[in-house]
């Protein structure tokens, strides 16, 4: 399987201006979540990219890539109809491809030499399925995250088959059909904001129907992919940042810094700050 | 050998009785046997040969060595493993018994201590296994990690969120309860379905209901309600209990008994918003509210169970939990559906947290309880533990059962319609208390006692037989065979499943109707509460009005014999089709009950009006517009003012009605004042009542007493007595003036009247018993022995009229009430006595979780008697509950007083001796040996004794700095000193008369010329030298609909016992067989009693005709 292309969703109500926001970066360049993300995937071996945006913000949006706009096609969700919707109008672009799913307002740090996107793109490649990326999450985060149920795959303790997929679980729930042998208790494979999907996916996503406030969520269909072929989740050597959470942007900065060369830096200026302050 | 009994892979060795496999062993091999299940217990991991080899132990040391201890020593009880049983260190305790068992060799007393011992653990096993499974359960396990706000995983449903005019929506929870069709001969018990599932089987049925002549048609009458509040607390309330609080700590969550919230706190603690891992954190609940409902926001819960009354046996209390933590799960996004039923899983989900609130909130109901949640009838069965379980090589069985819902096809519309067309539910109104019952089934199970076994074997049989009879519609069949269920299996299981009330309604029922009377139905742990009558259909009407009347009529005939808790109730019913069921109010249909306004706007209208919350000043209006428009709310607004407005005028009636009773009694108020100031200064009370601490307490030398225990008393005796009782010389004075307050926990009936136990076919009432032995002693020695009861203010008239009742059962000879001259008034009791009977004195400490209740009730009535004031008259209660008989000392200078030995005397001028014994003394007889003995030895009084036992608490035989005397456990100096007396009071007195008013400065002309100036002043002079000890006994005041609290109040008594420190009465001490001078304290002694000959030896005493 050749994953070449990438999907970034950017067009939440609430998301839209997140993956427009500047920081530094570990090298110490500043620039904009977005183009974090497109560097990376170029990076990794993708080739292009569509980026899933509201209307009126293509201006802004390709402003912020930095030098990959003609790899870029921007793709305008004119209502917000949901995760799935999303991603379901980026049909024409992925075609018949595998590829590689990001949302907009994550940044990834790895902590080994390949990168996030690249590890879960060669285990995509290799296993020839389709792969999310998970991280093992504590029970209390459940109200955040798509949670992934199964068993993990003898030979490699990272990466597991997929069985039961369920979005925003309650801890009940969670502890009746999602619990990984091997996990510590209390914690579950959470998503990544990273997924490698296939074509029969998508057309288990436009076979799929609205729930009840009218909106195409993506986790069922996901789900509903995991029951008909063989689906693996990937847990990645590194770490997520969420910066539409409260002070996501501010950690993501944080994070970047201290894995760069001016770690003691500002280490020694984050004591300065507590000891500043009461 | 009796190993294989738990160990043999063969069925038919495993299941043999115990009792036949320990007959043939002498003394040294049950020794033997007990050392090798003591090893084996120790050593094996299976948990239920641990709990069977325990039970085996249990019953070994209870029944089966005492038998062959005779000629023993009377042994001692180390004071050391006393204090370990006490505390729960059940292995430490037997390790101590043990040990004083191999020094001293093996004995009454030991074994006595071991077989509790062995018993406590075994329960305590069983239940600790439980409530492993409970937290292993998946779902369960996360909310016991949970233990800070922000690890809280749980959020508000948004569509709660979505207030309207600052009123959040209602989700509402509507659940039936339910009724088990076949009495399941109780294997709904966990311990019960987790070693045997495939004995536990039961057909469940959901139901509505509705109390016939009060309410219009049946309805779930089950209701829970949910919403989010704009205040950061949580708010509770119990439209029933009329109880209502706002918490503001999690400390308060998890404090149950301190107000009628505790199934409330239960079911926010089971459903996770407040998880039992967070408890002890210090955190505060604001913050883990606002994790879940967001900043500024509380929720509110609120329950109703539609005033069906309690102990309906209909599980109200399990569904209404099961209710509540539904409309929790709901709320906080744990099952898919905000409304409508629930899915499988979920229900599964919700018994597993039921079973979860009950261990939480230290109860504990059966498996098939929460039945209420499933739809229409099904079939509960215990499910075998698979590989994947936690149960798997813990027990066979898994904690949860299974559930079966049958469909149309299965069970026809015809056949339910049948059914309800036929079944009258009623509620008898007896307040019963299962617990000891579900222990003794238990036990009976796991020692395979072969009557019983057969038993269960029965009534498995016989719920195929009703399963089918209900299929095919054939209710006549079903009623036939609910009641051979009865009559048969759950009989013989346990006899005290019935009692005289049930059988007195059954045969009048039988009467009015013949044939037309299809059969009875027991529902639950016991008959008395809820109860079946299945009657032709075309009866049914006319049968709901008059079972009314009969159960009425019976209950006002018993209702001073057996405790009722409110008048008995007749039901209307349907089969529930739903289960539970959710649906969300918005808007102006977001309405509460009426009931939960008279408790919310009257705390409303308190409040300053600028401090009410937007949410609360919409409720304002909301129920002054349901008031104008709404037919529910029609009385509501005059309610409210009756809310407002304490009811003052009835209160003073009821004082009244008081006053005039004490006035009756004799009731002396200079002395009620006068302890009134000693309680408050401090000079009396429970600590006051002990003799000093360097008092000498020494145990009785073998000399100084004479042990007919072992030997009978010679010919010579036997003839001297047998001439005393030919020539008319001995009467019978039996003690039942008490309310016997261990009988029915204070509920204020006359013992003397309880129709206890079945002998000859029937059941009896203590006073028929002790006339039975009078009539045969009468008979053989050809001379009627005059019998006298002793009463009281509260036993006089209801035995008076008991016994005309019954013609005095056709007692041959002079028969006697002695009305009581002296009454005291309760008090409420200071804060040092409670502390003191609940800090200083040794107590047993309980399970976990019952003790965090206890103490939190414990604190709660320390708060009561503070608020109430410290030794004020204790008045909240009927009159006749506010008073006291002030000790049996008292009993038999009352006999003086009030005339009835001068007509004895005149009866019998010959009389000279008294046996005097307490009304649950079964064993007391006259013999003519004992007679004898007494009569010989020119005693003044002659006590009998018996070896002491664990149980037997409350003083013993000792030598006082010497002296020899009775010592009353409330004068005990410190409470080890008891264990080194070898023998214990069993109150059985013989008197010589003439010694007797001697000691009062009397003779018998004095009593027959009735001059009471002499007689009054002999007896002060008596009383003035008697101690007099303050003690605490329960009090019951009931209340609503079948609710009952229990209060201590303080009271003042002299005690007969005292007599013996007097050396001018010529006390005497007679060791006598324990079967002799054993009590009947408690009703959960009954079983035991049974079983171990005692029942067997009153009979072989008594002539009922």
């Amino acid at each position: 399987m050749k994953i070449s292309k990438a999907v970034i969703t950017a067009a939440g109500p609430d998301h839209q201006h997140l993956p427009l926001q500047t920081l530094v970066s570990s090298s110490g360049d500043t620039k904009t979540v977005l183009s974090l993300l497109l560097d990376e995937a170029f990076n990794a071996g993708i080739e292009s990219i569509g980026i899933v945006i509201a209307p009126g913000t293509q201006h802004d949006f390709k402003s912020a890539v930095n030098g990959h706009l003609e790899k870029v096609t921007f793709i305008e969700q004119t209502e917000s109809l949901g995760f799935g919707h999303a991603v379901l109008i980026a049909s024409d672009f992925v075609g018949s491809d595998s590829f590689l799913l990001l949302v907009g307002d994550h940044l990834y740090l790895s902590s080994q030499e390949s990168s996030c996107m690249r590890q879960l793109i060669e285990v995509a490649s290799q296993e020839n399925c389709p792969v999310s990326a998970v991280q093992a999450t504590h029970e209390s985060l459940l109200p955040y995250y798509g949670v992934v149920g199964g068993k993990r795959v003898s030979g490699n303790p990272r990466l597991y088959e997929v069985e039961t997929i369920l979005e925003k679980p309650s801890p009940t729930e969670a502890e009746q059909s999602l619990i990984v042998p091997g996990l510590r208790a209390g914690n579950y494979l959470c998503f990544f904001g990273m997924h490698v999907l296939t074509p029969s996916f998508m057309e288990e996503l436009a076979r799929s129907s609205v729930d009840s406030s009218g909106r195409l969520p993506l986790t069922p269909s996901l789900d509903a992919n995991a029951q008909n072929e063989r689906y693996l989740a990937l847990e990645l050597e590194g770490r997520r940042f969420n910066i539409g959470e409260p002070y996501g942007l501010l950690r993501a900065n944080l994070g970047m810094a201290l894995a760069g060369p001016k770690r003691d830096k500002i280490m020694a200026s984050i004591i300065e700050l507590i000891a500043a302050t009461r | 050998m009796l190993l294989d009994l738990i160990t043999s892979e063969d069925a038919l060795v495993r299941d043999q009785p115990l009792e036949s496999a320990c007959a043939s062993l002498d003394k040294k091999s049950l020794l033997q046997e007990c050392s090798q299940l003591d090893q084996f217990r120790r050593k094996s991991e299976n948990l239920y040969d641990r709990v069977r080899a325990l039970f085996f132990l249990a019953a070994i040391h209870r029944y089966h060595l005492p038998k062959k201890l005779s000629g023993e020593a009377t042994g001692s009880i180390p004071f050391s493993g006393y204090e370990d049983l006490l505390e729960r260190r059940f292995e430490k305790a037997i390790d101590t018994f043990l040990a004083g068992q191999d020094s001293q060799g093996a004995s009454d007393a030991i074994s006595s201590s071991l077989a509790s011992a062995y018993h406590q653990l075994a329960f305590q096993t069983l239940a600790d296994q439980v409530r492993k499974s409970v937290r292993t359960v998946r779902g369960n396990q996360w909310m016991f990690r949970m233990g800070h706000p922000a690890n809280q995983p749980l959020r508000i449903r948004p569509e709660l969120l979505e207030e309207e005019s600052h009123l959040f929506p209602v989700l509402r929870e509507l659940t039936p309860v339910r009724m088990d069709l076949t009495h399941s001969a109780w294997s709904d018990i966990f311990f019960l379905g987790m070693d045997y599932p495939e004995g536990a089987r039961v057909i469940n049925v959901s139901i509505d209901l509705a109390v016939h002549g009060r309410d219009d048609t049946p309805t779930p009458p089950v209701e829970a309600y949910f919403r989010v509040i704009d205040k950061p607390v949580l708010k509770l309330t119990s439209i029933d209990l009329k109880a209502t609080a706002e918490i503001e700590s999690l400390a308060e969550v998890f404090d149950f008994a301190k107000d009628y919230l505790g199934l409330l706190k239960a079911a926010v603690i089971a459903s996770g918003i407040v998880p039992p891992g967070i408890e002890g954190s210090g955190e505060s609940l604001a913050d883990l509210l606002e994790q879940i409902v967001g900043p500024g926001h509380g929720i509110e819960i609120i329950s109703s169970v539609n005033n069906i009354p309690k102990g309906s046996r209909l599980a109200v209390s399990t569904n209404l939990l099961a209710a509540l933590i539904s409309a929790c799960m709901r709320a906080t996004g744990q099952t898919k559906s905000l409304t409508g039923p629930l899915a499988e899983n979920e229900r599964r989900l919700v018994l597993a947290r039921a079973i979860l609130g009950e261990w939480i909130g230290g109860s504990g109901g059966g498996w098939q309880d929460s039945g209420g949640v499933w739809p229409g009838i099904k079939i509960i069965e215990g499910e075998i533990a698979g590989e994947t379980d936690s149960e798997q090589g813990v027990s066979r069985g898994r904690l949860m059962p299974k559930h079966r819902v049958f469909d149309q096809d299965e069970i026809p519309t015809s056949s339910r319609e049948a059914l309800q067309n036929s079944l009258i539910l009623v509620h008898g109104g007896m307040a019963s208390n299962v617990g000891p019952i579900l222990e003794m089934v238990t036990e009976k199970y796991l020692l395979r006692s072969s009557e019983e076994w057969a038993g269960r074997s029965t009534a498995l049989s016989l719920l195929d037989k009703v399963l089918d009879a209900l299929k095919q519609g054939d209710i006549k069949r079903l009623g036939a065979l609910t009641t051979e269920n009865f009559r048969g299996p759950l009989q013989t299981i346990i006899p005290w499943a019935t009692n005289h009330f049930t059988e007195t309604l059954i045969e009048r029922a039988e009467a009015e109707f013949g044939d037309d009377f299809w059969g009875f139905w027991m529902l639950g742990g016991m008959s008395g509460g809820g109860m079946g009558f299945i009657v032709n259909p075309t009866r049914k009407a006319e049968a709901l009005g008059r079972l009314q009347e009969i159960m009425l009529e019976t209950k006002r005939e018993l209702e001073n014999a057996l405790p009722f808790a409110m008048d008995p109730v007749v039901y209307d019913f349907q089969i529930n089709q739903h289960g539970t069921f959710g649906d969300l109010l918005k808007g102006e249909n977001s309405i509460l009950p009426p009931g939960y306004y008279q408790l919310s706007v009257a705390e409303l209208l308190r409040a300053k009006p600028e401090t009410l919350s937007a949410c609360e000043r919409a409720e304002l209006d909301q129920f002054a517009n349901a008031c104008r428009q709404d037919p529910r709310f029609t009385n509501s607004v005059q309610s409210l003012f009756d809310t407002l407005i304490p009811r003052i005028e009835e209160d003073q009636s009821e004082q009244g009605s008081l006053k005039e009773l004490l006035k009756i009694h004799g009731f002396d108020s200079k002395q009620h004042e006068a302890i009134r100031r000693d309680l408050r200064e401090g000079r009396i009370g429970l600590s006051q009542n002990r003799l000093p601490a360097n008092t000498h307490i020494e145990d009785v030398l073998p000399e100084e007493i004479t042990d007919f225990s072992q030997t009978s008393p010679s010919q010579d005796l036997q003839q001297l007595g047998q001439s005393a009782l030919e020539n008319g010389e001995v009467a019978v004075i039996t003690l039942a003036a008490g309310v016997g307050s261990r009988w029915t926990q204070g509920a204020g009936v006359c013992k003397a009247l309880h129709p206890f136990s079945k002998f000859s076919g029937r059941h009896r009432t203590f006073i028929e018993t002790h006339l039975a032995k009078s009539r045969k002693r009468g008979n053989e020695c050809g001379t009627s022995v005059p019998h006298i009861f002793t009463t009281s203010y509260l036993t006089n008239p209801p035995t008076q009229e008991f016994l005309n009742l019954q013609e005095n059962y056709q007692y041959p000879g002079p028969l006697y009430l002695s009305p009581g001259r002296s009454v005291g008034q309760r008090m409420i009791p200071t804060e040092r006595d409670l502390r003191f009977a609940w800090e200083e004195m040794p107590q047993q400490t309980l399970d976990k979780q019952q003790q965090k209740m206890r103490q939190s009730s414990r604190a709660a009535l320390i708060g009561w008697a503070r608020s109430s004031g410290e030794a004020s008259d204790y008045t909240d209660n009927l009159p006749l509950q506010c008073l006291h008989p002030v000790g049996h000392f008292f009993e038999v200078p009352n006999l003086l007083l009030n005339g009835t030995l001068k007509s004895l005397l005149e009866e019998r001028p010959q009389l000279k001796t008294l046996m005097l014994h307490n009304i649950d003394t079964l064993g007391a007889d006259l013999d003519p040996g004992i007679l004898g003995h007494h009569l010989q030895s020119k005693a003044g009084l002659s006590f009998e004794v018996i070896t002491r036992r664990l149980e037997d608490r409350g003083g013993g035989l000792a030598r006082v700095n010497k002296n020899l005397q009775l010592l009353e456990g409330l004068a005990l100096p410190h409470e080890e000193a008891e264990f080194d007396l070898s023998y214990y009071n069993s109150m059985t007195t013989w008197i010589d008369l003439d010694q007797l008013l001697a000691l009062f400065e009397l003779e018998r002309s004095d009593i027959l010329a009735d001059d009471q100036k002499k007689i009054t002043s002999g007896i002060r002079k008596i009383a003035s030298r008697l101690p007099t000890y303050i003690t605490l006994k329960d009090v019951k005041k009931r209340w609503g609909h079948g609710q009952e609290d229990i209060f201590p109040v303080t009271q003042f008594e002299k005690l007969w016992g005292d007599l013996t420190a007097m050396p001018e009465t010529q006390s005497k001490f007679l060791v006598v067989p324990r079967l002799r001078g054993q009590q009947l304290k408690n009703p959960a002694q009954l079983d035991s009693w049974l079983r171990d000959g005692s029942a067997e030896h009153i009979e072989s005493l008594c002539q009922w005709d």
